[in-house]
């Protein structure tokens, strides 16, 4: 399997309609300058051989300004040296809210997975996750909210939960449509008031 | 393929080959289990060796029986099935149930598929090898080597059971035997060489005989199948399943997150809950689940009434039903206070739960019962009945018995105890009515009641 270009899995996202934080490729310090303007952004090091890469230091948050993004922009290029293939990715920082993980995988009997659970480093520590086969239904998508234990932190009101079970009917529809897709990883997807985020995005081909 | 399974659990004809006139081997106990289980049907035990085995004529081969046989129940070495089925092949033997291990489980996966081809061949559908084999207390077959003397076989009833696992089959039918619901058909189908678990589900979802399916399962051989029969059967009978391999830990080298998360059990146990499957997590709640469903009520909702002869007793159990998530206490309307306050003595406390104190006899139950149970704000009923009290006796549990016939909604009984409890429980469940011993268990059985309910309400 092999990771998919961030900026293509990143089209794909778009045509199903699931939104994430606008993001380009930056090869200097200038063009993370130019593309963050007047808002904060993080820079990440994206490679395949990578998968923890808070872990590892590897991604730069709430960065504004010159100098800050330019000295950040230099260490990940350090850190890259040991790294054989990587890019370095800008975003434009999301606003705060509740991490989520929605994600993707084939099982070898039943085929397509999705998944949802509280997200960011939560995934590991807690492990509250819930999972359906694919296609969905909109029952299924409101069982899978109703089975978290943090149900209560996910959606806070009816407009959120409305808003996470259509995300959760697209990425089932995602997954369902696009057979190459093997793995997602949508971790996190930040979710505040009728509102969110997906922040980093990882496809498996 | 849709395996005809009437013929091999309803034969008129069975022959048992390995029929051995030594008490200690399997084939001897297998033909002594079919005569003393009182089976009406022709016995044929074949033994090359041996004139009659336990008094019946025995034949050197399948191809000497004067008839066609339904099912030949094999109890041979393994390496010696081979030349038997050819035998039984020929003998135009209608299935079979190859009780013998030595095959896939200890790695003679060549042996295995020799013997799927030779079955197929001849078109004779296949239980086991490596299994116990089937059941059905109506047609009392009985292919189980388990001596009657030390497990002692369930009364008729309408609940039938899958298990890959002949020794996790045979512990729960065991425990089954004890409780009052009874058995329709039991099934150790074992390595699933030739029929599976999608064959007999699917059988059995067509069952009259079957109204409640309860399952133990290791693995799913084919996945795109079973999905395809799990949309249909839950929502024609409840099926409890009991899924090993819970902590078979998901793949370390995963990709990513997701797929770290999504291991075999996971993604098994979403699937179930997905399409209406109760899951139990061990066997007693196997046991609790069957019994629920196994008394055929509809919960319109979830609001428990509690009525209890022992005020501890009735504290415990709404505990434990107002920590549930899904469960909360009944709280009684006007009306019906007031008709339990002119029935009911001035010491007990007209409140849920309701504590008809420790005197109370089958008269104080039924007012009680019939009472709340007209209660609109009454959707199930927990009748908690301490046996050890001076009042309580059979004649409580009849009354419970009749008003679970007139009564529309759900009864359970909670009652704790052995020896004379004992034998009220299975007076109870005989009667339908399905008795726990702990708040835990009524609580988590009346949840997946409800789940069911819901379920259904939301796929019609």
């Amino acid at each position: 399997m092999a990771l998919m270009d961030y900026m293509r899995a990143k089209a794909i996202l778009d045509k199903y309609k699931i939104r994430s934080v606008p993001s380009r490729y930056v090869s200097s310090a200038e063009q993370a300058v130019s593309f963050a303007g007047r808002d904060s952004i993080a820079l990440k090091l994206l490679s395949d051989k990578v998968l923890h890469k808070s872990r590892a230091g590897l991604v730069k948050l709430n960065l504004s300004g010159a100098g800050e993004i330019g000295r950040a922009f230099g260490e990940l290029k350090r850190k890259g040296r040991g790294i054989r293939q990587y890019r370095i990715i800008a975003q434009k920082m999301a606003k705060p809210g509740v991490e989520a993980i929605i994600g993707g995988n084939t099982d070898p009997q039943f085929g397509k997975v999705l998944l949802l659970g509280l997200g960011g480093v939560y995934v590991e520590a807690f492990g509250d996750t819930q999972l359906r086969l694919c296609p969905i239904t909109k029952y299924d998508a409101g069982q899978m909210i109703d089975g978290l234990r943090s149900k209560d932190i996910l959606t806070g009101n009816g407009k959120s939960r409305d808003m996470l079970v259509e995300l959760l009917m697209q990425a089932s529809r995602l997954l369902t449509n696009n057979p190459r897709i093997k793995e997602l990883d949508l971790n996190p997807v930040i979710l505040r008031d009728g509102s969110y985020d997906a922040v980093d995005i990882r496809v498996l081909v | 393929m849709k395996a005809d399974l009437n013929t091999l659990l309803k034969p008129k004809a069975v022959a048992i080959i390995g029929a051995s006139r030594n008490p200690d081997k399997v084939g001897n106990v297998i033909l002594k289990n079919y005569i003393d289980g009182g089976y009406g049907g022709r016995l044929y035990p074949v033994n090359p060796n041996a004139d009659s085995v336990l008094g019946l004529k025995a034949y050197r081969s399948v191809l000497d029986v004067p008839e066609t046989v339904d099912v030949a129940v094999i109890a041979v070495p393994a390496q010696i099935v081979p030349g038997v089925l050819e035998e039984c092949g020929q003998a135009k033997v209608r299935s079979l149930v190859v009780v013998s291990g030595g095959f896939a489980e200890v790695g003679e996966t060549e042996l295995q598929d020799r013997i799927v081809k030779i079955a197929r061949k001849y078109g004779m559908p296949m239980i086991g090898p490596n299994c116990l084999g089937v059941m059905d207390t109506r047609s009392r077959t009985d292919t189980l080597f388990l001596p009657t003397y030390k497990i002692t076989r369930p009364q008729v009833g309408f609940v039938s059971f899958i298990s890959q696992s002949g020794a996790v089959g045979s512990t729960v039918l065991d425990v089954i035997a004890g409780e009052g619901f009874g058995l329709s058909k039991f099934i150790s189908y074992g390595n699933a060489a030739d029929l599976d678990e999608v064959d007999l589900l699917q059988y059995l979802m067509d069952d009259e005989e079957t109204k409640v399916i309860v399952m133990y399962i290791e693995g799913i051989k084919r996945g795109k199948e079973f999905v395809e029969l799990a949309r249909k059967i839950t929502r024609k009978k409840p099926v409890i399943v009991l899924k090993a391999g819970r902590t078979s830990a998901g793949s370390s080298a995963a990709h990513s997150h997701t797929a770290a998360l999504a291991g075999d059990y996971a993604v098994q146990e979403a699937m179930f809950r997905q399409f209406g499957f109760t899951v139990a997590n061990d066997l007693s709640e196997l046991i609790y689940f069957s019994k629920i469903f196994a008394s055929e009520t509809e919960p319109r909702g979830n609001r428990i009434a509690v009525v209890t002869n022992g005020g501890g007793a009735g504290v415990l159990t709404a505990d434990a039903i107002a920590s549930s998530k899904r469960l909360r206490m009944a709280e009684l309307s006007a009306k019906t206070s007031r008709a339990l306050r002119g029935r009911m003595p001035k010491l007990v406390n007209i409140r849920m739960p309701l504590d008809l104190a420790g005197d109370a006899d089958e008269k104080r139950y039924g007012d009680a019962i019939t009472a709340i149970s007209g209660d609109p704000n009454t959707d199930m009923l927990v009748i908690i009945v301490l046996y050890q009290t001076p009042g309580a006796d059979s004649t409580v549990s009849a009354a419970i018995v009749h008003l679970k016939e007139v009564v529309d909604k759900p009864i359970v009984v909670m009652s704790t105890g052995v020896g004379y409890t004992q034998a009220q429980k299975v007076q109870l469940e005989s009667g339908g009515v399905p008795v726990y011993d702990s708040p835990a268990a009524l609580v988590s059985s009346l949840e997946a009641l409800l789940e069911h309910a819901e379920y259904l309400e939301t796929h019609k």
